[in-house]
């Protein structure tokens, strides 16, 4: 069983592109699914807390794995 | 100057100064002993905050990083339409120059310097505009256009030079001839030649043009 539902890759992307196909993703996804998203732009971390902050979207884990950021979010009800 | 600032404070003060320093005479043209002398310390004294002149002028870019604002705003409450997002990006992006200029004059001094580092910095901080319109353009633009890849890189290119001769005509040399437009009335009038120019109008891009997965 996968921890998310959809898998989002935006390596190589600098802001505002990760955001907005996040964006997009968590549009087409049902409330309590999680989106799990691939950076590598340093600033997304901050970005992704603050679009949830905003979108009122559950930032469930922001972390590092071998050097490109991965994000989990879960779409608000 | 008093001599009993805490560490952080002084560090600030070193950084501030020289901000300022590099801004006005590029990387190359001050000395760690200028800086010094400008914040009232010894050389020495410096070295204990920063290695080595190029770790103090890598700190004054981290200090930008730091302070670049975010598009993340933009995107939550502008929509997802191309124009639009590139309209509330570039505000965005010119209001935080207007507010720190420092940022464009090193910028432009690093282009004739050739600092690796700053080269690298001011690229990602263009790379923003750049990937977006070029991503908006791959999707908008008709598959069997000639010269498609050629048209979206020249673009990209186009708007880059677009906003930082506006930004260099308000910010760093104020031209009379220019004294009634606002920065921001500006570069809304360029964003909008930009869009046309590249062959869309704004109601064709609301219906076609919004980037998608």
């Amino acid at each position: 069983m996968s921890d998310f539902d959809s898998e989002l890759d935006a390596s190589g992307l600098n802001c505002p592109l990760p955001i907005l196909r996040a964006k997009k993703a968590i549009a087409a996804m049902d409330a309590g699914q999680t989106l799990k998203i691939i950076a590598t732009d340093p600033g997304s971390v901050k970005d992704f807390e603050a679009f949830c902050k905003q979108t009122g979207n559950t930032l469930k884990s922001s972390g590092e794995e071998d050097g490109k950021f991965v994000f989990m979010i879960e779409k608000a009800a | 100057m008093s001599n009993r600032l805490s560490g952080p404070e002084r560090r600030e003060t070193i950084l501030s100064a020289a901000q300022g320093l590099f801004a006005r005479k590029g990387f190359h043209g001050v000395s760690i002993d200028e800086i010094a002398r400008a914040v009232n310390v010894s050389p020495a004294i410096l070295y204990r905050h920063f290695d080595s002149k190029q770790a103090l002028y890598e700190a004054v870019l981290e200090k930008f990083s730091g302070q670049r604002q975010s598009y993340v705003d933009t995107i939550v409450n502008h929509g997802t339409r191309f124009e639009d997002a590139l309209a509330g990006m570039t505000q965005v992006y010119i209001k935080n120059i207007a507010q720190n200029p420092d940022i464009l004059r090193i910028e432009l001094h690093s282009l004739l310097e050739g600092n690796p580092a700053t080269h690298a910095f001011f690229q990602n901080r263009w790379k923003s505009f750049t990937d977006y319109i070029e991503f908006g353009l791959n999707e908008y633009l008709p598959y069997d256009l000639p010269d498609r890849e050629k048209i979206i890189l020249s673009a990209g290119l186009m708007f880059q030079g677009m906003v930082r001769e506006v930004l260099i005509q308000k910010c760093l040399q104020p031209q009379d001839r220019l004294i009634d437009l606002s920065l921001h009335e500006l570069s809304h009038e360029l964003v909008n030649l930009f869009l046309h120019s590249i062959g869309i109008n704004k109601t064709q891009l609301s219906r076609k043009a919004t980037i998608s997965d």
